[in-house]
């Protein structure tokens, strides 16, 4: 429901940088988007896509790798993966207290740019 | 080029939390992020709230919404410092909009500060403004089908507080069904049954909130 203002920073996050860096040019970017993020992948490419005209970063790719929802059960200690954006109980011994330790990240990884 | 940029996207937000929760710890205000969808009764449960302990605790309150003055109006009427944020079409309040406003409240004479958040039950839940606890405030009638649907925001909740139990003798609602799905989800929540209109419930929610007041400011 946020995407927009998502887009947003990963826009504010990557001019930022390219200036420090002194690049005139951002032909991709790469994040990272957790299972759990909550994040709409298709709403936030469509966001920037919108966001990104009149900047270096017009022609711009947004690429996403999607990390899945993984945890570690408390009472039998096993890590499991699971393909939903929640977990109810653990797949081995179905108790229901974990840890999430992974699939809730909103990282920018890296940028493709092109020199001066 | 390839270049590595690694960096949290939500960082800003996260910064701007830490800033409003070293401020609060500073002047030992207990804060909650208060959050349901649109009218579960979370102005009326600030209400009832701030009657109950207004004697004992010196509570302000920070209403969120993305139009209107209604909401700080009932809880001005009460007599507690508020204010309120329009978000003008954003829905969940984020740690900058909270920072915004906190020169408007005496805070150096508030123990307990409620933020009430936008109605709505998704974005809230996904982000920090600086609070000691989020809860969540779902009523009745919504159904016990909401932890399946909307299950981020029973996880993050250190409380879930059920209202309108006064209308349970007229609803299908699967209470004990209901209350296994979030502890499911969150096997650490603390569930309060209430009915903010008859007052049933309230003791247990007001004695909890005095406790967590007294811990921080021990």
């Amino acid at each position: 429901m946020h995407e927009v203002s998502i887009a947003q920073s990963i826009l504010d996050i990557i001019l930022k940088e390219c200036e420090k860096i002194n690049c005139k040019k951002i032909n991709s970017v790469t994040i990272r988007v957790g299972r759990a993020s909550g994040v709409v992948v298709d709403s936030l490419v469509f966001a920037f896509d919108i966001i990104k005209k009149d900047t270096i970063a017009e022609k711009a790719e947004l690429l996403c790798e999607e990390v899945p929802l993984t945890a570690i059960c408390v009472n039998c200690n096993k890590d499991f993966i699971s393909d939903e954006e929640y977990i109810l109980n653990c797949p081995y011994c179905g108790k229901s207290e974990f840890k999430v330790i992974g699939g809730r990240e909103l990282d920018i990884l890296e940028m493709d740019v092109e020199e001066q | 080029m390839k270049v590595k940029v690694i960096s949290r996207i939500l960082e800003a937000n996260d910064r701007i939390a830490e800033d409003n929760r070293r401020l609060f710890n500073e002047k030992g205000i207990y804060v909650i992020n208060l959050m349901s969808g649109p009218g579960a009764g979370k102005t009326s449960l600030l209400v009832k709230t701030i009657e109950a302990l207004k004697d004992s605790v010196s509570i302000g309150v920070i209403e969120g919404d993305i139009t209107g003055t209604e909401d700080a109006e009932r809880i001005h009427s009460t007599g507690v410092p508020v204010v309120q944020i329009n978000t003008g079409g954003a829905c969940h309040l984020d740690a900058n909009m909270i920072e915004e406003v906190l020169p408007e409240l005496p805070l150096d004479s508030i123990q307990l500060l409620f933020i009430e958040n936008v109605g709505n039950l998704v974005c809230p839940a996904e982000f920090n403004v600086g609070e000691d606890i989020k809860v969540m405030l779902l009523s009745v009638t919504e159904g016990e089908d909401k932890p399946l649907k909307y299950p981020l925001m029973f996880q993050e909740s250190a409380a879930l507080v059920l209202n309108k139990v006064d209308l349970l003798p007229y609803l299908d609602l699967d209470m004990e069904r209901l209350k296994e799905r979030a502890m499911s989800l969150n096997p650490k929540l603390k569930v309060f049954e209430l009915s903010c209109k008859t007052g049933s419930g309230l003791d247990a929610w007001t004695d909890y909130l005095f406790r967590m007041v007294a811990e921080k400011n021990r």
